[in-house]
């Protein structure tokens, strides 16, 4: 969907969200938010290399598990590790997996945390959204896309992020959480209205530093992504 | 983590599997030589542009020099961040404005390198053109298609995909390998004998370029330590693929420049390369084995220049995007581009290339001898100097981190030895380059291209300590490549 001039944009998003928002009162996921950001609303198409796409929700997942209290980020021997701080399920079998693995193995460093988990984590996060009616799994033939069942729920996360930039709203931890990976993904282009706002960059430093650090790992990998020569 | 932790993870199993072994390794190593171009496009203009014999010899030569200068490279790759540049090296084992001097003198190089390909690859691929089709285009429009290939799929983050990489590979070896042997059965009167490797024959004038060219033919042999994160055991496997790559192709180059003299004749060999440039070598091949042999050859000859091209473009653009996430070079230079490829160090080094065509095309310059031997001469001398200052950095390296568990043999003696050796041969390289440029030794020209690298070198350390000075927070993370998002807390 394209609109004529940006400026139309945040009242037509505005329109759109509010007729929304009034009947969608779930509580998303991170990983889920950033899967539809990252994703095109109605056809399902990646906006993003598929390896970014990876590190990015495999940096969600970890970011699920910080937001629900358990996990953290402490500095062993130099190097940042994720340490289990409360045992209680998760309720959700993403999460469960990927805190099971770590309580399992904490002595890995941050980084391979996120290779690790990226190896599955956009099969498994697109997997969890089916389950939850959010996403058409595959089906027939040589359709290999997961289509959104709602194209307007799936522009959701995008339009709030976008509007929130452009009124200079203080975003939640999560929405938070969301921007940055959205910038070290290198999605900030794709789908932010205005890539450059310092708003952008002042609401990512104001995160605390579990979050900071978890963005600063994603950048670093993206980064090593780009220079891999596989 | 614990021996115990190793073998019961479960998540390094996982990540292992993807893990490269040796012939993994030194196969992109390898693949980055572009062997058919050397034996075909370089053997042949190092004979006709330099007029020196010893071609054989000097590619021996500098494999024993690279060779001594991998122990310490490889020993110091291990505790290197950012390991893959050699200006990580000298940023931390001599000093961060060093490291910078190194990024730009590694950045001239290489896109001089890219960019001499353009000359090849006309000359390569017109008599392919005229025979099937009849046409005989300009070598720069063959050039331009080139190009723009390049550009396109460099900004898709296209590498040649690997399969395809592996078959032309094999092919190019077998062809180099068979094209050898036929040689070998097929000697002149003058031809069969070792002369070549005559040391008489080495310290001639133009020595100095048929080094600097020598020295572009191997570029890309350090990208095997690249590979250490993602490799089954690190400790063994990057050495053994760094030697075992410099072996292979140390044996290749040298075999063929040899092999190429046996049916012409080692004092024919000279005026047969000013004759028939790269088609030498397919022109030999089709009197002694026939013309499907030569015509595939010359096939792969092409692919193998543009596997090449797309190789050092793709570096290149790394190399910018790494630069540019430490802000060394401009931060958008850094940015992560939706296609996960280094876009803005893409276009970049796409119209540096673009540039020079055009130039070269309107001033009607010659594209082998101007552009491709120039080039390779002056990029060959770029990564000469790139290895000193690298073994430079590994003495230090291991001078100050003496709580290391290496042997003296990998942190002192021969990365000392490595150092003499690549001085000399770096004198020598500079000593000659009125041959290059096709100047009279007297002229002054013949110090603008080395001096180009000497001015980059200064420039360069001035702008380090410029940062050091008046943006610390930059200077901290000179070196580190993409590691430096992890000093950088926003």
């Amino acid at each position: 969907m394209t609109f004529p001039s940006s400026l139309f944009k945040p009242i037509n998003w505005g329109i759109r969200l509010t007729y929304v928002a009034e009947v969608d009162h779930r509580d998303t996921r991170l990983a889920d938010d950033l899967y539809f950001v990252v994703h095109h609303d109605r056809t399902g198409r990646m906006r993003l290399h598929p390896r970014l796409i990876d590190l990015g929700l495999a940096a969600a997942i970890l970011g699920e598990l910080m937001l629900a209290g358990r996990i953290t980020v402490q500095e062993a021997s130099g190097q940042p590790r994720l340490v289990p701080v409360d045992p209680e399920a998760t309720g959700d079998a993403v999460t469960q997996r990927a805190l099971d693995h770590i309580v399992a193995e904490p002595f890995h460093p941050f980084r391979v945390w996120l290779e690790f988990l990226a190896k599955t984590a956009r099969r498994d996060v697109a997997d969890r959204m089916a389950a939850a009616g959010l996403l058409h799994p595959p089906g027939r033939g040589l359709r290999r896309r997961w289509v959104p069942v709602d194209p307007d729920v799936a522009v959701i996360p995008t339009g709030r992020l976008n509007l929130a930039i452009q009124y200079q709203e203080p975003m939640s931890t999560q929405e938070s959480v969301l921007l940055g990976l959205v910038v070290a993904t290198g999605a900030a282009k794709v789908v932010l209205w205005d890539p450059g706002s310092g708003h952008i960059r002042a609401t990512i430093a104001s995160l605390p530093p579990p979050y900071r650090e978890l963005i600063a790992q994603t950048t670093a990998a993206v980064g090593g992504a780009v220079l891999s020569r596989r | 983590m614990s021996l115990t932790e190793q073998r019961q993870s479960v998540v390094t199993a996982a990540l292992a599997k993807d893990a490269l072994g040796v012939p993994s390794v030194v196969f992109f190593v390898i693949s980055a030589a572009a062997p058919l171009m050397v034996s075909a496009g370089v053997v042949t203009t190092a004979y006709a542009a330099t007029g020196v014999l010893a071609v054989p010899l000097a590619f021996i030569v500098l494999g024993a020099v690279l060779g001594i200068f991998s122990v310490g490279y490889v020993t110091m790759a291990r505790y290197t961040v950012n390991a893959g540049a050699f200006y990580a090296y000298t940023s931390q084992g001599i000093g961060k404005p060093v490291g910078v001097a190194t990024a730009w003198i590694a950045l001239i190089a290489y896109s001089v390198l890219q960019v001499g390909l353009y000359g090849v690859i006309g000359p390569a691929l017109e008599p392919l053109l005229t025979e099937w089709f009849g046409v005989a285009p300009p070598w720069w429009a063959i050039a331009l298609v080139g190009w723009a290939l390049t550009a396109i799929l460099g900004l898709m983050r296209v590498d040649v995909n690997g399969r395809v990489l592996a078959v032309l590979l094999v092919a190019e070896i077998t062809i180099v390998v068979v094209y050898g042997i036929a040689n070998l059965f097929a000697p002149a009167p003058t031809g069969l004998n070792l002369d070549v490797f005559n040391p008489a024959n080495f310290f001639v004038p133009g020595v100095g370029a048929l080094i600097a060219l020598c020295g572009a033919a191997f570029s890309g042999f350090e990208a095997s330590v690249v590979f250490s994160e993602e490799s089954k055991d690190p400790k063994r496997t990057v050495p053994m693929a760094t030697y075992v790559a410099l072996g292979i192709m140390t044996a290749l180059y040298t075999l063929s420049a040899w092999l190429m003299t046996v049916p012409v004749g080692k004092d024919k060999i000279i005026d047969a390369a000013r004759d028939q440039s790269t088609e030498l070598l397919f022109g030999l091949a089709g009197q002694n084995i026939g013309s499907f042999a030569a015509t595939i050859g010359s096939v792969l000859f092409v692919t193998s220049i543009f596997a090449a091209m797309i190789a050092f473009h793709n570096t290149l653009a790394r190399y910018v995007f790494a630069l540019g996430r430490e802000n060394v070079l401009p931060a958008f230079f850094g940015r992560t581009s939706p296609t996960g490829s280094p876009a803005a160090g893409s276009l970049a080094q796409s119209a540096s290339g673009l540039a020079v065509i055009v130039i070269y095309a309107v001033f009607g310059l010659d594209p082998l001898t101007q552009l491709f031997f120039v080039a390779g001469a002056f990029g060959g001398l770029g990564i000469l100097l790139l290895l000193l200052g690298t073994s430079i950095a590994v003495l230090f390296f291991f001078a100050k981190r003496t709580d290391l568990n290496e042997t003296a043999w990998r942190t002192r003696i021969a990365p000392a030895i490595a150092t003499v050796l690549l001085l000399t041969v770096l004198a020598v390289a500079m000593a000659n380059f009125d041959v290059v440029l096709g100047v009279s030794p007297d002229s002054p020209l013949r110090w603008v291209l080395p001096g180009v690298y000497v001015a980059a070198a200064v420039l360069g350390v001035v702008w380090g300590l410029v940062l050091r000075a008046r943006r610390p927070e930059v200077y901290v993370n000179i070196g580190l490549g993409p590691e430096a998002d992890l000093r950088r807390r926003p």
